[in-house]
């Protein structure tokens, strides 16, 4: 039987399979790297619990208060996570079904919020609300604070409907809240969930607003324990039980996806035939983003605006500047760093599902619902080895690539698997890089890039790990606004915080821009992470 | 999207350099002459920063300050060990130098440092030495609170019910229930600190809330450093409604508390060291301190702060600051009945 396949095709495809097997060694290896690296503040956990012996453990593990502690964090991150879903949900539906004028312009203040750190939304309501204080106040807050994560994952959800199945409930003459429980909800349902598991993160290792506010949450009992105990082995066995919490928060969503009907489905997309155009609905939307506009965006603005020019102390430029540029680059050398050790694992992730990947992953969404201030002694405790290397940006721009690793594995991963199979096959046989330059980069490098801004901004924002880590001296916009506020000079710290919001704000803007609203990688990122990672 | 693309481009030149910069000016001091000097301060810049200027200008070394929390500080150097890159650590209070102290990590001063400062404000092995007077006192609203309390006890009367509040975590309120347990026992201190949440007691996060709170009526009484009436009104621009009031004579809810400083004993820069800290107890920068910050000064015959009585007139009572290092019982004891 005459062959086929040609001889230099046979070597070209053996040559392509042993380039194959190669690189996947390769990128097998680099994540276990990375879920090394991941695994740093765990082990660190690990090393110092098993420092306290085990009658304490116990006794320490089932303390009423630790129990009080545990029923107030479940409370709050139910408040928030009920607060978010009902508003978020009913503000995304609005923006999609309904005929709005300026429609796509509403996204931004909805969205805006995502830009202002929780501590600061704290402060500019305490100044504001000098009452202002409590469980309901710190649910309000961090409901606030993280809206926009509901909002648009539930959009991006929205925007995958099938839009078929819509008119043919109506035209069997469903209402359209029947129509949106019958056939809406269950095709976003995984969705919504993917952004309540940000919220409920965000909640649990929040410290700012809850400190401030005088809630003990489990990040507060651990941040004591460090601070006020010097006792690192208690506050790394309650970091466990916070470990526990966000487990059972993570399990919870992974239940609720598994749930969400197969997304590969052919459906048909046509949102115009389904706007809906009723003035009563048309009212409650606009007034409900203007609600939120108002408490999350208007507010804020006034009160540091205001702070801002009664602020009797003199500004100091130089410090304002020095501090702002300080804060951008090492941000944007972390977004770097978790862009890189993100690759393999984004790489691993956007093919069909391997063990090894499974697996990093979830060590990555564990601790990244873990507070800053415990990856930021677990950094101290091995940084402070490495001589030279301690206190630097760099590994401050570390820590925040490993705090928010998950955010970047998400963004790389959804952007790679939008490469077509037929691209992977071909770069199988073909030169590997060439095909990656020409094609993969091409496809996958806005939603990667604009992922990697996401790290950035949350890095900008980021301030217990940054306290602890940065070089000595140095200042950035985060530590300054604490500086002020922690000797309650809240106008001297109103500049530091309206830059930041300024410049925070700037790429929020980028990544929901309304032009492209409809292809917004922001919420690919979502996307990403409703596919097993984390976010924060 | 070559904008974008330049944009992000830029960024990462920026951030590149920046972090070229940083990692020059932070690690350079191997040299045999001190230029540098790094000083953890758990005491604020906006206080403290003047008082550093003005050494770096006299001594002509640059100081490297790391501002932070004291106590945190404190769990950050324990975490660096013999590896810190802190020549110097400057404290609130005892407690946080006491924690340091018992991990062995400062080291032992000679007694031409500080020699001014009298014996109660250094640490019997001279591990450390006391900078400022910081006194215990409660602030309280004078409308709203009709009886003094006599004594820390009487906090837990019915007639202050719900109108307490106190900061646990505070290091300073931390060091006060240490001196508790030293003068009257730890069962003492925890049938009082019970008493306490019987009565209603509210939990600040530090002492500027509670003097706040006070401020603002949600409590009438609080148990606070005798300073935050000053920073917190300086803070809101305006007067308020809060005072500060003392025990009777030799109540230990009178405790005198100090920030004070220590050198590392992995520290290379010895020398330098103690001269920053014979500059902070010297007779110009104490007065500078009771102007400037409102502490009191440790050096005998310097003027008590407006508005309060001398550091001798306040009727303190007699505890071995040293002793205040012991603050591992009161944290057990704190966490034993849930206010940690």
């Amino acid at each position: 039987m005459p062959t086929t396949i040609s001889d230099s095709t046979k070597v070209a495809l053996t040559k392509g399979a042993r380039n194959q097997r190669t690189l996947r060694g390769v990128l097998n290896g680099a994540v276990g790297i990375v879920a090394a690296l991941a695994l740093i503040p765990i082990g660190y956990l690990l090393v110092r619990a098993s420092q306290k012996p085990l009658g304490e453990t116990a006794q320490l593990l089932f303390r009423p208060k630790t129990l009080e502690v545990l029923a107030t964090t479940s409370a709050l991150v139910a408040g928030v996570v009920i607060t978010t879903v009902v508003m978020g949900v009913a503000m995304a539906t609005g923006l999609h079904f309904v005929r709005l004028p300026f429609r796509r312009l509403l996204i931004i203040p909805a969205v805006l919020p995502l830009a202002i750190p929780s501590y600061v939304f704290t402060y500019t309501w305490i100044a504001l609300i000098p009452q202002f204080s409590g469980f309901f106040a710190a649910g309000f807050i961090l409901s606030i604070t993280t809206l926009p994560y509901v909002i648009l994952a539930t959009l991006s959800g929205l925007r995958t409907v099938d839009t078929s199945q819509i008119e043919v409930a109506r035209s069997l003459g469903l209402t359209p809240i029947q129509t949106f429980r019958r056939v809406v909800f269950p095709q976003v349902k995984g969705h919504i969930s993917a952004g309540a598991l940000l919220a409920a993160l965000y909640t649990i290792s929040d410290f700012g607003a809850v400190s401030l506010l005088n809630v003990e949450t489990l990040t507060v009992t651990i941040q004591n324990m460090y601070k006020a105990s010097y006792d690192r082995s208690a506050a790394a066995v309650i970091s466990f039980v916070l470990i526990a919490f966000s487990t059972v928060v993570v399990l919870a969503d992974e239940r609720i996806k598994k749930q969400t009907p197969d997304g590969n489905a052919i459906k048909a997309y046509s949102a115009k035939n389904t706007l809906i155009n009723n003035g009563w609905l048309k009212s409650s939307v606009i007034g409900a983003i203007a609600l939120y506009a108002f408490n999350a965006v208007v507010i804020p603005f006034y009160v540091l605006i205001s702070r801002f020019l009664s602020n009797q102390v003199a500004i100091d430029w130089a410090d304002l500047l020095t501090a702002a540029i300080s804060t951008v680059s090492v941000a944007a050398l972390g977004a770097l760093i978790a862009l890189v050790i993100s690759a393999p694992l984004g790489i691993v992730l956007s093919g069909p599902s391997t063990r090894i990947g499974t697996i990093a992953q979830r060590i990555i969404t564990v601790g990244h619902g873990l507070p800053g201030v415990v990856i930021g002694l677990a950094v101290v405790s091995i940084g402070s080895k490495l001589g030279a290397l301690y206190q630097t940006t760099f590994l401050l721009a570390f820590a925040y690539a490993l705090l928010f690793l998950a955010k970047s594995v998400a963004s790389m991963s959804t952007s790679l698997s939008r490469v077509p199979n037929s691209v992977k096959d071909v770069a199988s046989t073909l030169g590997q890089w060439m095909v990656i330059k020409r094609v993969v980069a091409p496809i996958a490098a806005p939603g990667i890039g604009l992922g990697t801004v996401l790290v950035f901004l949350t890095a900008m924002k980021e301030l217990p790990a940054t306290l602890m880590l940065r070089p000595t001296g140095f200042e950035t916009l985060a530590t300054q606004i604490w500086s002020s506020a922690s000797i309650n000079r809240f106008n001297e710290a109103a500049p530091y915080a309206l830059i930041l919001v300024l410049i925070a704000a700037l790429p929020t803007f980028l990544i929901s821009r309304p032009d492209k609203a409809d292809r917004s990688y922001i919420q690919e990122t979502i996307n990403g992470i409703q596919r097993g990672g984390a976010d924060k | 999207m070559p904008i974008k693309k330049k944009s992000l481009v830029k960024v990462v030149v920026v951030a590149l350099f920046a972090t070229l910069l940083a990692g020059c000016s932070s690690n350079s001091d191997q040299a045999s002459d001190v230029t540098e000097l790094t000083v953890y301060s758990g005491r604020s810049e906006e206080f403290i920063a003047p008082f550093f200027t003005q050494w770096e200008a006299q001594s002509g070394i640059k100081l490297n300050i790391r501002y932070g929390d004291s106590a945190e500080l404190a769990a950050q150097i324990l975490e660096e060990g013999s590896n810190s890159p802190a020549d110097l650590f400057l404290s609130q209070d005892a407690g946080s130098l006491g924690a340091v102290a018992e991990a062995g990590l400062f080291t032992q001063l000679s007694d031409e440092v500080a020699s001014a400062i009298p014996a109660q404000y250094v640490a019997a092995n001279r591990n450390w030495v006391g900078v400022t007077g910081r006194a215990r006192v409660f602030a309280y609203a004078p409308d709203r609170v009709k009886t003094l309390p006599l004594s820390v006890a009487d906090l837990t009367k019915s007639e202050y019910k719900n109108q307490v509040g106190i900061a646990p975590t505070n290091a300073s309120f931390q060091a006060f229930v240490t001196a508790l347990i030293e003068n009257k026992g730890a069962d003492f201190a925890k049938s009082w600190l019970k008493a306490l949440q019987a009565n209603g007691v509210k939990i600040y996060p530090k002492n500027s809330a509670i003097v706040e709170a006070i401020d603002k009526g949600e409590i009438s009484i609080g148990l606070v450093n005798h300073y935050y009436i000053w920073e917190v009104s300086e803070g809101l621009g305006r007067d308020i409604n809060v005072k500060n009031g003392f025990f009777a004579a030799g109540d230990i809810g009178n405790l005198i508390n100090v920030s004070g400083a220590g050198v590392l004993a992995s520290s290379k820069k010895y020398a330098a060291s103690e001269d920053l800290i014979n500059f902070l107890t010297s007779a110009t920068t104490q007065a500078k301190f009771v102007s400037d910050t409102h502490e009191y000064a440790l050096i005998p015959g310097t003027a008590a702060p407006a508005g309060v009585p001398a550091l001798d007139q306040i009727g303190a009572p007699s505890v071995d600051l040293s002793s205040l290092k012991n603050i591992k019982t009161t944290q057990d004891l704190l966490v034993e009945v849930g206010l940690l």
